[in-house]
């Protein structure tokens, strides 16, 4: 039967055109277990790999539609916001059932 | 917090690009790793320069979400955990902790470096076409070109790490 497995050569070209497409799900889904095992034993691969994240960051990045950074604030405002809320509306106090309620109040109740 | 925002939103969003090479992604990204700094910005106290801050941004804020993004992927796929997140969010190598502008002046460097044809394969590659494009456009093939690339790359990385050294 044919090797149908990609060399690292390929598999380096097609990481490369994953990140710089933005799908690198679709590239680690293509891994068979056969390129797997050969990326894992691959020191030059792992070299060329660092290279290519320069190159996309250096190359594409400023290429991509960035967000204003004002407008990105607001949004950073929002998460914090919310993340303020959610830490309110989780009390640090143990929930306790009603009837240890109950003996509470009653402590606190004055005599008529 | 909107002042440290405006100030480095587009360093991160750039150095994220390196990795996601998708601007959603990195802005839900860093979205997160602002809150997170917001929450505890005990680890920027003591910086001093960009590549510290990037370094320090990446270690305790950007790695975590980065590996998120992918971390519930795993089980269809055939790599190891570690290759994973090597792939995806790595551990820093020397090249990584260069800042935007000194990553341009080596690569620029190392670039003036190679020969016609290499240089030419990463110029178009650069330029977003494809391999078969950069085939056709260099009149060999496709095999050739991941081959031209391959290799390129692998100098540029010897290249860019002398630089490194230098500096």
């Amino acid at each position: 039967m044919a090797d149908t497995n990609r060399k690292i050569q390929e598999l380096l070209s097609d990481y490369a055109g994953a990140l710089r497409d933005g799908c690198l799900p679709v590239f680690l889904k293509s891994l068979t277990r056969e390129e797997g095992k050969e990326l894992s034993s691959s020191k030059e691969f792992w070299e060329a790999a660092e290279v290519v994240r320069v190159l996309n960051g250096v190359g594409f990045a400023d290429k991509a539609a960035i967000a204003e950074a004002g407008l990105f604030a607001s949004r950073v405002d929002a998460n914090i916001a919310s993340r303020l809320k959610r830490a309110k509306s989780s009390p640090r106090v143990k929930r306790t059932n009603g009837a240890r309620t109950m003996t509470k109040t009653r402590k606190v109740e004055k005599p008529i | 917090m909107e002042p440290f925002v405006r100030e480095t939103f587009g360093i991160f969003i750039r150095y994220l690009y390196r990795y996601l090479g998708n601007e959603v992604e990195c802005e839900d990204v860093l979205e997160d790793v602002y809150a997170d700094i917001w929450e505890n910005p005990s680890h920027l106290r003591d910086v001093e320069s960009e590549r510290q801050l990037l370094r320090t941004v990446y270690l305790y804020y950007m790695r975590k979400h980065l590996r998120e993004v992918y971390r519930r992927m795993n089980r269809h796929l055939h790599l190891a955990q570690k290759d994973l997140m090597d792939l995806t969010a790595p551990e820093l190598g020397l090249l990584d902790t260069l800042s935007q502008s000194e990553l341009k002046q080596a690569l620029g460097r190392a670039m003036g470096r190679l020969k016609a044809r290499e240089r030419r394969a990463i110029e178009l590659w650069l330029e977003g076409m494809s391999v078969r494009a950069i085939a056709n456009e260099l009149k060999t093939t496709v095999g050739a070109v991941k081959m031209l690339k391959f290799r390129t790359i692998l100098k540029l990385k010897e290249m860019m790490s002398e630089y490194c050294h230098d500096q």
